[in-house]
């Protein structure tokens, strides 16, 4: 495993010296986050980084902006060891697509999974279709973690 | 021509009332006679919706909220959230502090292996061994209540340091319950290494490579049984970890056996982490001054759990409730390896592979049912639940 300083300085050129230079940040000193400029850039990126051998991905973070600003948010986080390196990417909140990383990475499918249920986003070529936490009555369009939920009682559900 | 033996296809379900240990989660395993041919795992049935809850709790709140993701776990919960949360307010810990953190972090691992040691010899059948290692597992029981005040959800943390502190006769305590339960553990080690009955039920059983361990994304003791140096004590030390630096353990083997065996002798290491502070514990204060408010900003913290790597992503907002809070547990990294592992194996070692990661369903689901109080007619009031319980056994039912 090379030091932080080198998986630093890897990541930075990865992204920089990118078909297109990508936007990069260091929010803490163990921490580089990297900005997807779309959703087609995501796989060749994690290529990239299992190539490098700093794909060992955590998990995958959504983050929900709000109805007004309409915007969700998915942080990758890739941890090879004591770095943390997070790939940013956002998302229009209604319809927002994204690949799938499980014919990489199989262990991304229950973050996949969780994202998806939780804040409605669609994995293109995710394959398993069944709810991971939430009960198979599920209403349909109805996001947990998103910020508008408050909570429905579970007597409304029927 | 050998005559065809027409194998018959049945899908058997585990669960979701207790598939192998006494926590909810369930498995459709098909198999082909004996031998399992896919199994499929459906999780969820414990799912509080605790992400979505710490939206609306203060950061002081949040920490008891997080402590109870696991009962078995709780502090290792607690001190990564408290160190996130630190972090992100800019609060410095006194050395005491994060060495006491790091004590009962420790003395918990203890307590979480001897759980498991038994779990796992109830699985196979062995529950002779059960029942002696969670005789000895109330000896650190006993020691993290005299430490802390509870059995379970110590709350050893307060955000801005610990709220219990060691004193000489809590030292010589502890000391005596490490000294005991280290002649124990040598002995439990050379049981589960040699009883040939015992090892017939662990022994090249769930064999996971380092290749497999490394695509499934399996950590903690799962993943350096089968290789894996991964150990977040020692790739990035966090509370005082720098200063007590840790052995990693790691057998390549990648069998039940090896994850039975790397559990043991960590167990030594801890023993070994326990003495040295006792040894070297600094002086001062336990507790800093912590802002009510969190200025606006993102960590990401993560601990060593017993069951491996645990992730806390913390996002403030500058008030004094978190935005965003991620908890990834380590048992959903394992359950991946779980469901493609007992492919191939007979539906008997089903359980004792489930067993064999040390899964934890209650930090597996967290996150959804926000009813309104007292409105639900599934929520009762203390009077309902005393009357339908121990008032009607001690027959004064109001």
């Amino acid at each position: 495993m090379p030091s932080p300083d080198e998986i630093l300085d890897i990541v930075t050129e990865l992204a920089e010296r990118w078909t297109w230079k990508m936007e990069t940040r260091r929010p803490e000193s163990n921490r580089i986050d990297v900005l997807l400029p779309s959703a087609a850039d995501l796989v060749p990126f994690v290529v990239g980084l299992r190539v490098q051998r700093l794909g060992y991905l955590s998990t995958i973070t959504g983050l929900d902006a709000g109805a007004e600003a309409g915007q969700l948010e998915l942080l990758y986080h890739f941890c090879p060891g004591s770095t943390v390196i997070t790939l940013r990417l956002k998302l229009p909140r209604e319809g927002g697509r994204v690949p799938t990383l499980t014919e990489i990475i199989p262990s991304a499918e229950s973050s996949e999974r969780e994202v998806r249920e939780m804040f409605g986003v669609t994995f293109d070529g995710l394959r398993n279709p069944d709810p991971l936490y939430l009960p198979d009555d599920w209403p349909a369009g109805l996001y947990p973690l998103r910020k508008d939920f408050k909570g429905n009682g579970r007597l409304k559900l029927a | 021509m050998e005559p065809r033996i027409e194998v018959e296809r049945f899908t058997i379900p585990m669960g979701p009332q207790h598939p192998a240990l006494k926590e909810p989660g369930r498995f459709r395993i098909t198999v082909e006679g004996e031998i399992v041919t896919q199994a499929v795992v459906r999780l969820g049935y414990a799912h509080r919706g605790i992400e979505k809850a710490a939206e609306s709790r203060n950061w002081i709140r949040n920490q008891y909220l997080f402590e109870r993701i696991c009962g078995i776990c709780s502090h290792i919960h607690a001190t990564a959230y408290c160190l996130g949360v630190e972090r992100l307010a800019g609060v410095e810990v006194p050395p005491r502090a994060q060495v006491i953190r790091v004590l009962v972090a420790e003395l918990e691992r203890i307590h979480s292996h001897l759980l498991w040691l038994g779990v796992a010899g109830h699985e196979a059948g062995f529950d002779t061994l059960f029942m002696y290692s969670w005789r000895d597992r109330e000896a650190i029981m006993d020691v993290l209540e005299a430490l802390t005040g509870n059995r379970v959800n110590y709350s050893a943390n307060v955000l801005g340091g610990v709220k219990c502190d060691v004193d000489d006769a809590l030292r010589d305590a502890i000391l005596k319950a490490v000294d005991v339960l280290e002649k124990r553990t040598h002995h439990y080690l050379k049981v589960v290494t040699t009883d040939a009955l015992f090892l017939q039920r662990t022994r090249g059983i769930g064999v996971m490579t380092r290749s497999q361990a490394e695509v499934l994304g399996a950590v903690g003791p799962t993943a350096r049984a089968s290789g894996v140096a991964r150990d977040v004590r020692v790739e990035a030390p966090y509370a005082a970890y720098s200063s007590f630096p840790v052995q990693i353990v790691v057998d390549a083997r990648g069998d039940l056996e090896a994850r039975v065996v790397v559990r043991m002798r960590e167990l030594f290491e801890c023993y070994r982490l326990v003495r040295e502070i006792l040894d070297h514990l600094p002086t001062g204060e336990v507790r800093g001054r912590m802002p009510r408010r969190v200025p606006e900003g993102e960590t990401v913290s993560r601990v060593e759990a017993p069951r491996g790597e645990l992730f806390y992503f913390l996002k403030s907002n500058g008030s004094d409730t978190p935005e965003r809070v991620r908890v990834r547990t380590p048992t959903i990294c394992n359950m991946t390896s779980v469901v493609r592992l007992v492919v191939g194996h007979q539906l008997a070692d089903v359980p004792m592979i489930l067993a064999g990661i040390d899964p934890c369903f209650s930090c597996n689901d967290r996150v959804i049912d926000v009813d309104r109080v007292g409105r639900s007619p599934e929520q009762w009031t203390w009077e309902q639940l005393r009357a339908h319980g121990v008032d009607t056994y001690h027959g004064h039912r109001p």
